[in-house]
């Protein structure tokens, strides 16, 4: 194999590549990434098992061929070649050598063969369909957050994918969850999402989506089947196992009848709660809610180093009703309102509620109160 | 083979020999029930002096020879019959106050072994023997006796030659008879054992009278380290009485073999009290260290039934509930008690390593004469429950204040408590004149210097010592969360998606009956059909963590002992986190006057005496020790 690359083009698609290569492997071939120079495009691969990423980028080529380089070895080579740079890499005839060459720089790495390299890309997808990548990206920020991390209930360790009819309009929703509490975002499915299985994505692979949305207004392809999704962002191909359980019936979880509407500013809110906690020195200690009146007061006891209050005016019309929560939760839910005013739907300070923003219902978030 | 199908059709009544072989099989396990059921005997026919016998770990010979009130030639005849007792009358099940009751054990280990009785009844002209050899009993024949009764047993288990294959060598059999002795004789000081035998030591413990009794017996047994180390237990409650002693948390063993039980006087060894031993000692100890106590439960007989197990091991509480929280809170409460007091053989051993031509003492030592055990001076060893004074926290000196931005408000001459040089006073010399003298008399003295830049040492009346300041402070720190714990209670996480954990019906029966219990310690949970439970709130501080798992080994705890602590455990680790990352570090000098303020916290906190590992948080040097090493003394 003997290629000549751009250091930029080279360096982007390494950049996206390199990041699911595990720092750590007890299979040697899983620190490389693999390289194809075939037509006119290299093409890179790098995977950890469970997700596949691969790219291409224009190449001249003049020998054809493939091998797999240590994959954060090249990255770090390449990041440090100077901009604007020509890289070119050739294959040794002892098959274990590769030369890397750009301007008075060259280094010679040990290769693997490829065809050790694993494919898990393999397989039938039944459904495929575009979005737009800033709904996707929205989807996933919303609900990441609240993924669950406890691996026995594995079920719950990623974003759960399935559509849904609401009013006559078919969604695409994503929910995620931790039992503590619960997210929820939606927007119209696309055309080709009917009849899609629920998937569950990994919270690996929701990251990586996270980062491989990088134009907002681009289209992403979603193909899917019971066990593998594949995103493709452009050049960029991302093809990820699923998690192989079924996801919990959450609609169950989703209060229906709460009927004490809280309104409040968001920035407010949060900044008061962030404020009173400060005084909260374990994990997880309670900030009381006190609501009555078209007033909210905050408070915060802890006996190690004090109290704290803050009051707010908000409106609410129901009886007066004390609740605590984790003050943690109520920031990070804060965090993902997207509007200027939030609004609580409380039932009892024994039951759970629901948080969105006011006037709009395409994301809603769950949270189970505290006992103090 | 016997069993020809022919002959299962008939149901045939078991010959006596057949059902005493099979009732042997359940109460004799081993030598060391032979010497178990024979002794028990001899205390019930209120001996005085009890002389046990072996050869061969007890296989070739048990001997038990006593000055009892003996048997009656035709009591004799019958003591070997089954079910023949003259001690149970039909009412008295519910309240057995002997140690046999069933009429049992004579004819199960004639039985499986060459037994002869020899006894004299204070109303027969002279005594009577008679032998058992496998089930074949001799007719009784005059013998020449004083009073009392001597019973052989040779060759056990020579009926039953599977049995002798399973014994675990003569070693651990002739350990284990000891250990029989030992629990039946802490329960009777005014009873003299003595065990001899080819295949032992002779070991004797004297009778004793009087109201030390108990602790001298104890010293004999446990030699005088434990009375050194332990505190006196006498609680009562609901008409059940505990008494005792328990041994500091940093005066721990390795096998749980130093824990004697005793219910109304009778040696026993039961899961539950084992499982509220375990959680008595849980957050001052670390898991697979033991505690040594000495315990006795005293009830009205009709509140234990004690026949629920073949060798009486097992006993069945009607209130076992009262009972287990008697022993927790007992425990906990005389241990808090002693604030500050750490084991007193961290000393003694340092003290050993320093003296030459030292050498460790037996491990078993059998005092020819009872002696009362030292009572370490300044300490609150209380052979008749005496206490050390009340030692009242001066108001002005607050541990927690004393960071190096306190206010140098404490009436020290050279008051600035440093804001830029918290090294100095660390390094004055131990002459400085502005010592104050004033704490000398406080159990933990005056601060003088610290060392490496973590132990304290300090000066008392009467010796020296040293402390582990990193450690001490953590203990603090964990105690005061503890506290803030138990007043503000467990905030508590509700669960959008309850777990369900599937279990056995005993399981999930035994993890609901303790739903109280469980729910203040933060875990709420209720049932969800027979096999299930469904977990609706969990602790705060424990984060998000395996919850099933967690319940299970609760379900595990609960079915084998009866109790489970691990919530609380599971709470004070991660407050024992939080403790250490918010102690002094070694590492950190502390100021003369830092260094007082953390002695007088230790001297008014519960268990500051050891680390939450249960390692002793300080050690003492008495003067005379020191001068000792020195050979002054
Ligand atoms: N050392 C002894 N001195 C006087 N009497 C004895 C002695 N050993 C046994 N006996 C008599 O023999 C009887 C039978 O003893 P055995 O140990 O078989 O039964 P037990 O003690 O009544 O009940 P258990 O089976 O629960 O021990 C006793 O009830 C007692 O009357
Ligand atoms: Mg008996």
């Amino acid at each position: 194999m003997k290629v000549t690359v751009e250091r930029a083009h080279l360096l982007k698609a390494l950049n996206h590549v390199h990041r699911i290569v595990e720092r750590r492997n007890t299979i040697p071939i899983l620190s490389n990434v693999l390289l194809r120079a075939e037509g006119d495009d290299l093409r890179l691969k790098a995977t950890d098992l469970d997700i596949d990423v691969a790219e291409r980028v224009p190449a001249v080529i003049s020998e054809p061929g493939a091998t797999t380089v240590p994959a954060h070895m090249l990255y770090d080579i390449v990041r440090k070649l100077p901009d604007g740079s020509q890289v070119e890499l050739a294959t040794r005839p002892d098959g274990a050598t590769i030369d890397l060459r750009s301007g008075r720089s060259k280094f010679s790495l040990q290769m693997l063969p490829e065809s050790d390299f694993p494919d898990i890309t393999a397989g039938v997808f039944t459904h495929k369909f575009d979005i737009l990548a800033s709904d996707l990206k929205r989807l996933v920020d919303r609900t990441q957050f609240a993924i669950s991390t406890e691996e026995t209930r594995y079920y719950l360790n990623g974003i759960y994918f399935h559509t849904v009819e609401v009013g006559g309009d078919l969604r695409f929703r994503a929910v995620a969850t931790d039992g503590h509490r619960l997210a929820q975002a939606e927007f119209i499915a696309p055309h080709g999402a009917e009849g899609m299985p629920g998937v569950i994505v990994p919270r690996k692979t929701v990251g990586e989506i996270q980062k491989l949305v990088e134009d907002p207004e681009a289209q992403v392809t979603v193909e899917l089947s019971d066990s593998k999704i594949r995103l493709s962002f452009g050049e960029v191909v991302l093809t990820s196992k699923l998690i192989d359980g079924t996801f919990p019936d959450y609609g169950r979880v989703i209060p229906q009848g709460n009927d004490k509407d809280l309104i409040v500013d968001r920035s407010e809110f949060a900044a008061a709660v962030d404020r009173v906690s400060t005084i909260s020195s374990e994990r997880g200690r309670a900030v009381k809610l006190t609501v009555g009146d078209g007033r909210l007061t905050l408070s915060v006891t802890n006996p190690d180093s004090g109290s704290a209050t803050e009051e707010l005016g908000v409106e609410y019309e129901s009886e007066p009703l004390d609740i605590g929560f984790n003050s943690r939760y109520l920031l990070e839910i804060a965090g993902q309102l997207e509007t200027d005013t939030a609004i609580f739907r409380l039932a009892d300070p024994g039951s759970p509620t629901l948080i969105q923003d006011r006037g709009r219902d395409n994301a809603l978030y769950v949270l189970m109160p505290m006992r103090v | 083979m016997q069993n020809h199908p022919s002959n299962l059709t008939h149901v045939r009544q078991l010959s006596d020999d057949m059902i005493n072989r099979i009732a042997a099989g359940e109460v004799i396990e081993r030598p060391a029930s032979v010497v178990k059921e024979l002794v028990e005997n001899a205390i019930d026919a209120g001996a005085t002096r009890i002389d046990v016998t072996t050869a061969g770990g007890g296989t070739t010979l048990i001997r038990v020879v006593d000055d009892g009130f003996g048997m009656t030639r035709p009591d004799l005849a019958l003591a070997i019959e089954r079910h023949c007792t003259s001690k149970l009358t039909d009412e008295a099940l519910l309240a057995i106050e002997t140690l046999g009751f069933r009429g049992e054990a004579l004819p199960s280990i004639g039985s499986v072994a060459r037994l002869s009785i020899a006894t004299r009844h204070a109303s027969e002209p002279h005594g009577w023997e008679l032998s058992v050899e496998g089930g074949i009993k001799s007719a009784p024949r005059p013998a020449a006796l004083t009073l009392g009764t001597r019973i052989e047993v040779r060759d056990l288990f020579f009926a039953t030659p599977a049995r002798l294959k399973f014994l675990r060598g003569e070693r651990a059999e002739t350990t284990a008879i000891a250990d029989v002795i030992k629990r039946l004789a802490m329960a009777r000081p005014d009873i003299r054992f003595q065990i001899s035998g080819s295949d032992r030591g002779t070991t004797t413990y004297t009778s004793i009278a009087g109201p030390d009794a108990h602790l001298v017996r104890i010293a004999q047994i446990l030699g005088e380290d434990f009375a050194e180390n332990a505190v006196p237990l006498d609680f009562e409650r609901d008409g059940i009485r505990l008494t005792g002693f328990a041994g500091l948390p940093t005066f721990h063993r390795a096998a749980a073999t130093h824990q004697f039980f005793s219910v109304n006087g009778r040696p026993v060894r039961d899961k539950l009290l084992l499982g509220a031993l375990r959680g008595a000692y849980m957050d001052v100890m670390a898991s697979d260290r033991h505690s040594v106590v000495v315990i006795d439960i005293a009830l009205p007989p009709e509140e234990v039934d004690v026949n629920v197990h073949p060798t009486k091991a097992d006993v069945r509480f009607r209130e076992p509930q009262t009972v287990r929280g008697l022993i927790v809170s007992g425990i906990r409460a005389a241990l808090s008690a002693t604030g500050h007091r750490a084991s007193t053989t961290g000393g003694r051993a340092t003290l050993a390593a320093l003296r030459p031509g030292w050498q460790p003492a037996p491990a078993y030592p059998a005092p020819a004469q009872a002696s009362l055990p030292r009572v370490h001076s300044g300490q609150t060893m209380g052979i008749g429950g005496s206490r050390a004074p009340e030692i009242p926290r001066p108001a002005s000196w607050d541990w927690q204040a004393m960071g190096p931005a306190a206010p140098a408000a404490n009436g020290f001459a050279e008051g600035e408590t440093g804001q830029d040089s918290p090294v100095h006073h660390a390094n004055e010399p131990p002459s400085a004149p502005t010592l104050d003298a004033s704490f000398l008399s406080h159990p933990l003295g005056t601060a003088r210097a610290q060392l490496h830049e973590n132990y304290i040492v300090s000066q008392t009346e009467d010796g020296m010592i040293l402390v582990d300041a990193h450690a001490a402070h953590e203990r603090l720190t964990y105690e005061r969360l503890k506290r803030q714990r138990a007043e503000t209670g467990v905030a508590r996480q509700m669960l959008l998606i309850p777990e369900i954990v599937e279990l056995t019906a005993d399981e999930a029966g035994a993890l609901l009956a303790a739903a109280d219990d469980l729910a203040s310690a933060g875990l709420v949970i209720e049932s969800f059909g027979g096999q299930a439970i469904a977990v609706r709130e969990v602790p705060v501080l424990l984060g998000k963590f395996d919850i099933a798992r967690l319940v299970r080994d609760i379900a595990d705890d609960l079915t084998d002992q009866g109790i489970s602590n691990r919530v609380e455990t599971r709470i004070n680790r991660v407050l024992s986190t939080v403790a250490c990352h918010g102690s002094v570090r070694t590492g950190r000098r502390l100021t003369l006057p830092e260094m007082d303020a953390l002695l007088r916290e230790m001297e008014v906190t519960p268990n500051s005496g050891q680390c939450n590992h249960g390692r002793p948080t300080w050690v003492e040097l008495k003067l005379a020790d020191i001068e000792r090493l020195f050979g002054r003394s």
